[in-house]
Order: structure tokens, then C-alpha cells, then sequence
């Protein structure tokens, strides 16, 4: 699933450990969600809405979702 | 400093609770080993004495199951998905062996099974993390 991770990140000036912790994940985990790899359960997709301070849907891209 | 977060924690409990499982392990194999080859011992004690190994491999596995309870959403699913392909993995080899075994190879140990489980369990989480390029 496409989203906005990646640029928001940038965005924070914030390095993929940093969300890793902020999120309580695993780097790893922020580098699959970033790739558009791997689609988020609710909750965390959530969280990472909040991190950013965005709704859900200006950071996933629903039209990408298989 | 250590890191707070939830999913370093798990990371740092699991290798803490499998390297006192692996201490365990060859605590018990040992004088396991050693009163079997000692010769003197047998019917059910025998047996207990045999399997006593399998004491310590039951708490890896229970080390597993906390790793699994306390990591990540994505962590979670690498692993059933690795473990899921380890299994198939398994699943064929063992019936091709048992195939050839009617056409004439030899018949193998159980231990076959377990070792061709955890070398299908490292090639399945190879296939998982290049799949989502972690």
C-alpha cells in the first residue's frame, strides 16, 4: 500500500529508528511500511496518523490497496 | 542507554530467555547422555532420562511464544509466514524422502524431520524478508 511515510519523515527530519521508537516498532517494520510493502493493521495506522499529525487517508493511499 | 521501545525489549528478553534455555539444554544433555552411556539404567526411567532433553526445548519454545506475544505487528507476521513455508518445506521433503525410501534408500531417524524443519525455518525467513525487503 502506497502512503506518505517516506516524505513525511523527511518532513520531521526524523531517521527510520526514530519512528521506529516513537511508533514502538521495529526499524525494519518502518523500512517494509515505507516500501509500500506492507499494509498497517488499524491501530498502528492510526498511530502513525498521529505521529504525523495527519488523518489516516492523506498518508495511505487507499487506491493502492490490494 | 537502553531503548524503551516495546519491540527492543521483546528483541532483548527473547535472546536473554534463549541463551538461559540453551544453558538448560546442555545442563540436562550432559548427565543425560552420560547416565545412558553409564549403562545400568532401565524401563521408564530409562526412557525419562532419554527424553529429558526435550524438557529445556519446550521452554525455547515458550521463549518463542512470549518473543511472539511482545514484538511487532510486522515481526509477528514474518514469522508465522516463515514458520507456514518451513512447514511446507518440511511437509515435502519428508514425503519425497518416504517415496524414496520405497525405492530403496535407506530408512532415516526422526532427527531428520526436526533438522529439516529448522534448516526450511531459516530458508523461509530468507524468502519472507527478501519478499518484503526488510
Amino acid at each position: 500500500m502506497n502512503n506518505r511515510i517516506r516524505v513525511l519523515r523527511a518532513e520531521h527530519d526524523w531517521s527510520q529508528a526514530e519512528v521506529a521508537d516513537r511508533l514502538g516498532v521495529a526499524r525494519q517494520t518502518v523500512v517494509a511500511l515505507e516500501a509500500g510493502k506492507y499494509a498497517p493493521s488499524l491501530p498502528l495506522a492510526f498511530k502513525i496518523g498521529k505521529l504525523f499529525g495527519k488523518p489516516v487517508e492523506e498518508i495511505f493511499d487507499a487506491e493502492s490497496a490490494t | 542507554m537502553k531503548s524503551s521501545n516495546p519491540t527492543a525489549v521483546a528483541n532483548r528478553n527473547y535472546l536473554v530467555e534463549m541463551a538461559l534455555c540453551m544453558g538448560a539444554y546442555v545442563a540436562v544433555l550432559v548427565p543425560a547422555i552420560w547416565l545412558l552411556d553409564r549403562g545400568g539404567l532401565t524401563g521408564p526411567l530409562k526412557f525419562a532420562v532419554a527424553a529429558a532433553p526435550v524438557v529445556p526445548v519446550v521452554f525455547v519454545f515458550i521463549a518463542l511464544l512470549r518473543y511472539f506475544g511482545r514484538t511487532d505487528e510486522f515481526e509477528r507476521r514474518m514469522l508465522l509466514e516463515s514458520l507456514g513455508l518451513a512447514g511446507v518445506i518440511t511437509a515435502l521433503l519428508a514425503a519425497t524422502y518416504g517415496f524414496l525410501e520405497n525405492a530403496g534408500l535407506p530408512h532415516l531417524s526422526a532427527w531428520f524431520t526436526w533438522a529439516a524443519f529448522m534448516g526450511a525455518w531459516l530458508i523461509g525467513r530468507l524468502i519472507v524478508s527478501r519478499y518484503y525487503g526488510t
